[in-house]
């Protein structure tokens, strides 16, 4: 199999592996959808917007679950907005996190809280490194494809 | 051969308005699922002539919905003034030259929340204009209810897609008596 077309299956092959790990799932296929000559990067643009959203939500969490008296209604809008973002770009084990943090937040249960936050970091750094590696993998196929390698 | 599909979507005097080519690669097909399997409707949702021109504000206190329900209208060929809040989305409107047919309203928002605005708007101005839709992840049974008790014309449930925003635009747009 020549270099394009090896990079290819395997580009193919991560990306299917995502989708079948529920670590993505059908929005981010509407994300590449809505991708055109008029936005190029968009995919690209709207992940790393919510990487940049994510990294501040988290610090905020981290800041309100550890405080004397947790407000948990605080904590709760941070997960909510969390929720909202990794939904809309298709994280969907870090939107299950949020979903389930979120009924520990009603219940005003303090271990759940800090386990579930846990849960959504570990789920959120998996994503990161898993779409990191699929733009990276992404760009090495189209400079190949670009190069006219056959 | 390529296992393609060519569509022509028609405008309303039946002329080709755009055509559509949609050719199967092995990569895309991967992600195969419900990417290329479309709803029951007479019209492909792409054609950016439906709402061709169609001026919205759309606010969403969420920087990533914003821009990816954004983007999503101007897919659908509308004329997209996002703001990220209540107060904005209200001095939006009420500058003179906003003319917007339609607001988008994240029913959760911080400072002032969608029903809130609704309520502000319906206060001086008619039910027909602007129109408003609420978008929202609540999957509460009431929320409808709710929407309606202030004003609002239609809800559109998060996260938002493609054909879930153009059903519903059309929907509205045609209860209020405008064809496309």
């Amino acid at each position: 199999m020549d270099g394009v077309a090896k990079l290819r299956k395997q580009f193919l092959e991560y990306t299917n592996s995502l989708f079948q790990e529920e670590i993505l799932d059908q929005q981010f296929v509407q994300l590449q959808q809505l991708q055109d000559e008029s936005s190029p990067n968009f995919v690209f643009e709207v992940v790393s917007l919510f990487f940049e959203d994510s990294k501040r939500l988290l610090n905020e969490l981290e800041i309100a679950i550890t405080q004397e008296n947790i407000d948990f209604k605080k904590v709760d809008g941070y997960v909510h907005q969390l929720k909202g973002s990794s939904s809309s770009i298709g994280a969907h084990r870090v939107r299950n996190a949020c979903v389930a943090f979120r009924h520990h937040c009603e219940a005003q249960n303090i271990e759940g809280c800090l386990q579930c936050l846990q849960q959504v970091k570990t789920e959120y750094f998996l994503v990161k490194n898993k779409l990191e590696t699929f733009f990276k993998m992404e760009q090495q196929l189209s400079t190949a494809s670009q190069s006219g390698s056959k | 051969m390529m296992q393609g599909n060519i569509w022509i979507s028609p405008n309303t005097v039946g002329f080709a308005q755009s055509m559509t080519l949609l050719l199967r690669f092995q990569l895309q097909s991967s992600f195969g699922r419900a990417m290329f399997a479309p709803k029951d409707s007479p019209e492909h949702p792409n054609s950016n002539s439906q709402f061709r021109g169609l001026k919205i504000v759309l606010a969403d206190d969420d920087d990533v919905n914003r821009m990816v329900t954004k983007k999503l209208l101007e897919k659908l060929g509308c004329q997209v003034t996002a703001v990220s809040s209540g107060f904005e989305c209200l001095s939006a409107l009420s500058s003179s030259e906003n003319s917007s047919r339609l607001i988008l309203l994240d029913l959760q928002m911080p400072d002032m929340d969608g029903f809130e605005v609704a309520t502000r708007i319906r206060k001086f101005r008619s039910r027909n204009w602007p129109l408003i839709i609420a978008l929202t992840a609540s999957a509460e049974d009431n929320v409808w209810e709710r929407c309606l008790h202030v004003g609002m014309n239609g809800v559109i449930r998060k996260p938002v897609l493609l054909q879930g925003i153009a059903d519903e635009l059309r929907r509205v747009l045609h209860l209020a008596g405008e064809s496309l």
